[in-house]
């Protein structure tokens, strides 16, 4: 019985060139684990930074690398898939880690250190905390943690089967979990944030793999490839299939922050040290829209009838909860995360278009999404006053005139995320918009529409409030960060108008980006 | 091959019958005197402390040192199907797991070197 | 392949008993358990006895032979107690569950080659399947539950603490002991018992893999909680360790579990590293050694040797420090062990591809490793000499301690300085 199973393995072929970046990711992350271990504590944290920074550089130049050598296909018994789509995403998490390494990177601003507990081990408002914060003590684990999730978030989207995607799905999310709950200021909120974020990411995993195990009862096998070619050949589909699908979707819905399945997000956004954020809203969920399409593309296609009602349920309830509760916040970072959330209901569109533009769009719209919420958490964490971080709405009241340069490079993040012409929002959601217009789901595009419109509101509003209302009189203050936090808004901002003025070239790059079946 | 687990239910079925046995006939055969000292908590004559149980709290070492016991288990998870198919796997199966032994390694430097191996 | 599709005729020979002798042969095999562990312990305290001048017990049947079976009925006579803080039904449970996977551990052993029972051919084992090996290691590791469990549930501290150092001391042996495995299912290209000890037909793996039994003998006392690791229960510092609340036929059944457990571990080390049920050299000379009932002689030999060397190690030695005992499991047995299975590897993979013989492999192997220890002790050394200059250079700063903080007053302890001390020694300087 089992020798006969011994007797069948052979040695699978990797294709190291091709998964090179995601080995020089993980190879960094190791090193950086090393790092820890022998380096003396004073020069550990610079030989961090030096070892994250060179790492994602020489990956980016390693996907830049297959990108010309077009070298594509399945690899490790077809487990992994390197296409158009997935050297494309990998590329812009790559990119995203670069510029949330810099934001990380970060210890001007804060005049105790960076954004990181000293300890974090240290009860917070203990006497031990407060030593270790004397002796200017930094947590650099969180160098290691970064790199293992962004490893992780390289897998996530170009994940071949099933277990493949549930395993970097918890490589990406495990670290991820640690580095919000890190916080310096208002550590107990971070650590409520990481033990929710840590609950429910666990169950909507638990999920997933449940809706895996079923599927695997359809299809006999966990590849995409293959539930994508069972479910074309039973006439009938199987309730199993059915709820499989719906299971793995609920755990990927989960991560891109989809209502009903988005509680976790305003309160992770919130109780993160705001470089994490910034970090987690682009990457993780380009990394995690990536997953969904290629998972929705490549082997649920065949469902999409069936799934289409719960699709567009989902996708209406998460446009109007991302907009009509983002506009009653008073805090800056629940804000902007229910405009992510509210991002995450117009990219369903791409995911239920279903076609070559809507893919186009939506990797167009991940690419200018990324960026713009970088810059806008990079931000947010200048604007300060004693105690931290100024995250209160009214606390921002007149800005404008007191800092007008990082107040008018707010605007511009906030008129991409509303969407206005000249910007990169305003060209993904067209983009998107209109692939779904051509595919018959007018009804829907015009929900986005109007959530648009309603969320231009809130957006406004703080434009108003910066340039239009004089200041409320809390000593709120614009803190003149170090090169690496003004590098990346600088990036950030340039990226922005740079593909909202000039879109082409993007997509020409993702005119052969299409999924391996 | 059918039922090659049949015989170890069997086994078991025996070993349990006796076990339950045992332990529902000791409150038969033993006489029964009561005294309340002897149903206390034995901490050598002096009265028991308090309930460890429940609220109890448990210290962060056995915690620590039952998740290190998860790393390396799961290494060896992984070892057992290598070492059996080792013939088969040829060079990559060598090379693979030199690999998969190092990162394991790497692991257990930084906790050797953060003091999560001392007991004091 | 061959040597595969051989495999796979010798476990068909698995599972085609009939259900009498199925019951036949558990009923067997739970009777002689019982009986080993009454032999057991016996035994054990015959030796210790010889070892310390002592005649040991010498009364009840001849020469004291029957001292442990009046001992199990003293105790099925004695007040069976449930301390008022136990959580009943766990407390009830606990021995049971220590108890049940003692005895089906057993169920894979094999004890001797295929025999005729009334005119049934069958193999003199149990039961066997393609990962028996890591049965064994499951079930017994639900035994380490019993144990956890029974210092939890009898709502005491010194049970509490026994049955944590317990697990923990388990599970911190239980790598190592896997480890150790890794290098024979390399050599036996499989995971089931019977066909280890089939491929041990030439050689045993003692010789081949001398490290590797080293480390398992060396876990396998820890993982039974004997002496010189016999920390659960050390009774000098937790009275009894995690049975401390129990009494009569409970207390018995644990106490069975612990013999039956060093049987089984060294009815597993036979198996894995001795050769199992085969002949040792001179005798299997003699052909119809291996046949037949003969096999059980040389098992039960073997394993008797096995329980000789716990009881001469519990005769022996001093028991560790908990400390000294985990630095020892963490720090020395578990690298030795990934690093011998590496070494292990390496070797078979050069006969494999590379067509090296044994002598050749281990000099290509022996000289880089003795550079390694080399380089290793020089590093250490250095690392000592430092440590030491450092502790003359530690900064003198010394706590102040106040004797009268809590409600009665206490002596300070090593490195504490009271006040008057203090301000003594600050005169002194200056």
């Amino acid at each position: 019985m089992s020798s006969a199973l011994i007797a069948d393995i052979t040695a699978p072929s990797v294709n190291y060139y091709m998964l090179a970046p995601i080995l020089i990711v993980l190879g960094g992350a190791v090193l950086s684990v090393l790092v820890e271990a022998f380096y003396p504590r004073e020069s550990r944290r610079s030989a961090q930074i030096a070892l994250v920074l060179t790492t994602l550089v020489v990956a980016f130049l390693a996907v830049l690398n297959i990108k010309v050598d077009a070298i594509l296909g399945f690899t490790i018994v077809n487990s992994l898939a390197i296409d158009g789509v997935s050297v494309f995403l990998q590329g812009l998490i790559i990119l995203s880690a670069l510029v949330g390494a810099l934001l990380i990177s970060e210890n001007r601003i804060d005049p105790l250190g960076d954004a990181f507990a000293a300890q974090s081990s240290a009860l917070p408002g203990s006497e031990d905390e407060l030593a270790f914060t004397e002796r200017g003590w930094y947590q650099t684990e969180i160098w290691s943690l970064f790199l293992f999730s962004v490893g992780g978030m390289l897998i996530f989207p170009i994940a071949n089967d099933l277990l493949t995607l549930f395993v970097a799905l918890e490589v990406m999310s495990l670290p991820l979990y640690l580095l919000v709950g890190m916080a310096r200021r208002r550590r107990l909120l971070s650590q409520e944030a990481a033990l929710k974020y840590f609950v429910l990411g666990a169950f909507s995993s638990a999920f997933m793999l449940y809706g895996s195990a079923l599927v695997y009862g359809f299809a006999n096998s966990v590849e995409l490839g293959d539930i994508a070619k069972a479910l074309s050949a039973s006439a009938a589909n199987s309730n199993l299939m059915l709820v499989g699908g719906i299971f793995i979707l609920i755990g990927l819905l989960f991560k891109v922050g989809a209502a009903p399945f988005h509680q976790w997000t305003p309160d992770v956004y919130q109780g993160a040290p705001t470089a994490i954020t910034a970090f987690m809203s682009a990457g993780t969920k380009v990394a995690a829209f990536g997953a969904l399409l290629r998972v929705f593309y490549v082997a649920l296609s065949g469902l999409a009838w069936d799934l289409s009602a719960v699709l567009w349920a989902i996708a209406i309830i998460t446009m109007l909860v991302g907009t009509i509760i983002g506009v009653a916040q008073s805090d800056i970072k629940r804000m902007l995360a229910y405009s992510s959330i509210a991002h995450a209901g117009f990219l369903l569109l791409g995911v239920i278009a279903q076609s070559k533009a809507a893919l186009d769009g939506s990797l167009f719209y991940l690419a200018g999404y990324a960026f713009t919420s970088l810059g806008a958490f990079a931000v947010v964490s200048l604007v300060r006053d004693a105690s931290g971080e100024a995250n209160h709405l009214g606390q921002w009241a007149g800005l404008g005139k007191r800092s007008p340069v990082i107040a008018s490079v707010f605007t511009l993040f906030l008129l991409a995320l509303a969407g206005i012409p000249l910007t990169s929002g305003f060209v993904g959601k067209f983009a998107v918009f209109a692939a779904a217009y051509e595919k018959g789901l007018a009804p829907l595009v015009v929900v986005a529409v109007i959530a648009s419109a309603i969320a231009g509101f809130f957006y406004v509003r703080v434009i108003v409030l910066m340039f239009f209302t004089d200041a409320s009189g809390d000593e709120v203050s614009v803190v003149v960060p170090s090169f690496a936090t003004a590098a990346a808004i600088t990036i950030t901002a340039v990226v922005t108008i740079v593909l909202g003025v000039i879109p082409q070239p993007v997509f020409d790059l993702l005119s052969n980006a299409l999924f391996l079946k | 091959m059918n039922n090659v687990a049949i015989p170890i239910l069997a086994l078991g079925l025996i070993a349990g019958a006796f076990a339950v046995f045992s332990v529902a006939i000791a409150s038969i055969t033993g006489p029964k005197r009561y005294n309340r000292a002897r149903v206390d908590a034995y901490e050598c004559g002096i009265e028991p402390t308090p309930q460890p149980m429940g609220g109890g709290r448990i210290p962060v070492k056995y915690y620590l040192t039952a998740m290190l016991f998860i790393v390396f288990d799961i290494e060896i998870v992984f070892l057992y199907p290598w070492a059996v198919s080792f013939d088969s796997l040829g060079i990559f199966g060598l090379f693979e797991m030199f690999l998969f032994s190092a990162s394991v390694l790497v692991v257990y430097a930084y906790v050797w070197r953060r003091g999560g191996l001392e007991w004091d | 392949m061959n040597k595969l599709i051989g495999a796979a005729q010798g476990l068909g020979a698995f599972g085609l008993d009939p259900l009498w002798l199925v019951a036949l042969k558990a009923v067997g095999i739970f009777v002689i358990l019982v009986l080993v562990t009454l032999i057991t312990i016996i035994m054990e305290r015959k030796v210790v006895s010889w070892m310390q001048m002592r005649v040991g017990p010498n009364r009840v049947g001849p020469g004291g032979s029957l001292q442990s079976l009046m001992d199990g009925v003293k105790l099925a006579l004695k007040e069976e107690i449930i301390p008022r803080t136990a959580d009943r039904a766990v407390y009830w449970l606990a021995p049971v569950i220590a108890c049940v996977p003692a005895f089906m551990t057993f169920a894979v052993i094999p004890f001797g080659p295929e025999v005729s029972i009334f005119g049934t051919a069958t193999p003199l084992q149990l039961t066997d399947f393609p990962v028996s090996v890591l049965y064994i290691l499951a079930i017994s590791s639900i035994g380490i539950y019993g144990i956890v469990l029974a210092g939890w549930s009898s709502g005491s501290t010194y049970a509490l603490l026994g049955g944590l150092r317990s697990s923990a001391q388990m599970i911190s042996y239980e790598i190592p002991m896997g480890l150790s495995f890794v290098a024979v299912f390399l050599y036996a290209g499989s995971i089931s018992t019977s066909e280890i000890v089939a491929a041990q037909a030439g050689t045993w793996f003692i010789v081949l893999l001398l490290p590797s039994f080293i480390i398992y003998v060396m876990a396998m006392v820890g993982e039974t909680n004997r002496a010189p690791f016999d920390l659960p229960e050390a009774e000098g510092e937790l009275v009894g360790g995690f049975h401390t609340e129990y009494s009569s036929l409970k207390f018995a059944l644990f106490f069975l579990a612990e013999y039956i457990n060093m049987v089984t571990v060294s009815a597993l080390a036979t198996t894995l590293f001795l050769g199992g049920w085969r002949a040792p050299w001179p005798i299997s000379l003699w052909e119809s050694a291996n046949t037949g009932w003969f096999p059980m002689i040389w098992f039960f030999g073997k394993i008797s040797v096995f329980i000789f060397v716990f009881i001469w190690l519990r005769g022996t030695l001093p028991r560790l420090r908990y400390d000294q005992f985990m630095k020892f499991g963490w720090k020395v047995l578990l690298p030795v062990s990934i690093g011998w299975i590496l070494i292990v590897a390496t070797a078979r993979a050069s006969r494999n591809i590379a067509g090296f013989d044994t002598a050749t492999t281990a000099r290509w192997l022996l000289i880089p490793l003795t550079i390694l220890l080399f380089i290793s002790w020089i590093f250490e050394e250095v690392k000592n000499r430092r440590s030491k200059r450092d502790v003359e250079l530690v900064e003198d700063e010394i706590a102040e301690f106040d004797p009268f903080a809590g409600v009665h007053p206490v002596p300070p302890l090593p490195g504490q300085v009271t006040k008057s001390e203090k301000s003594a020694l600050q005169v002194e300087e200056s």
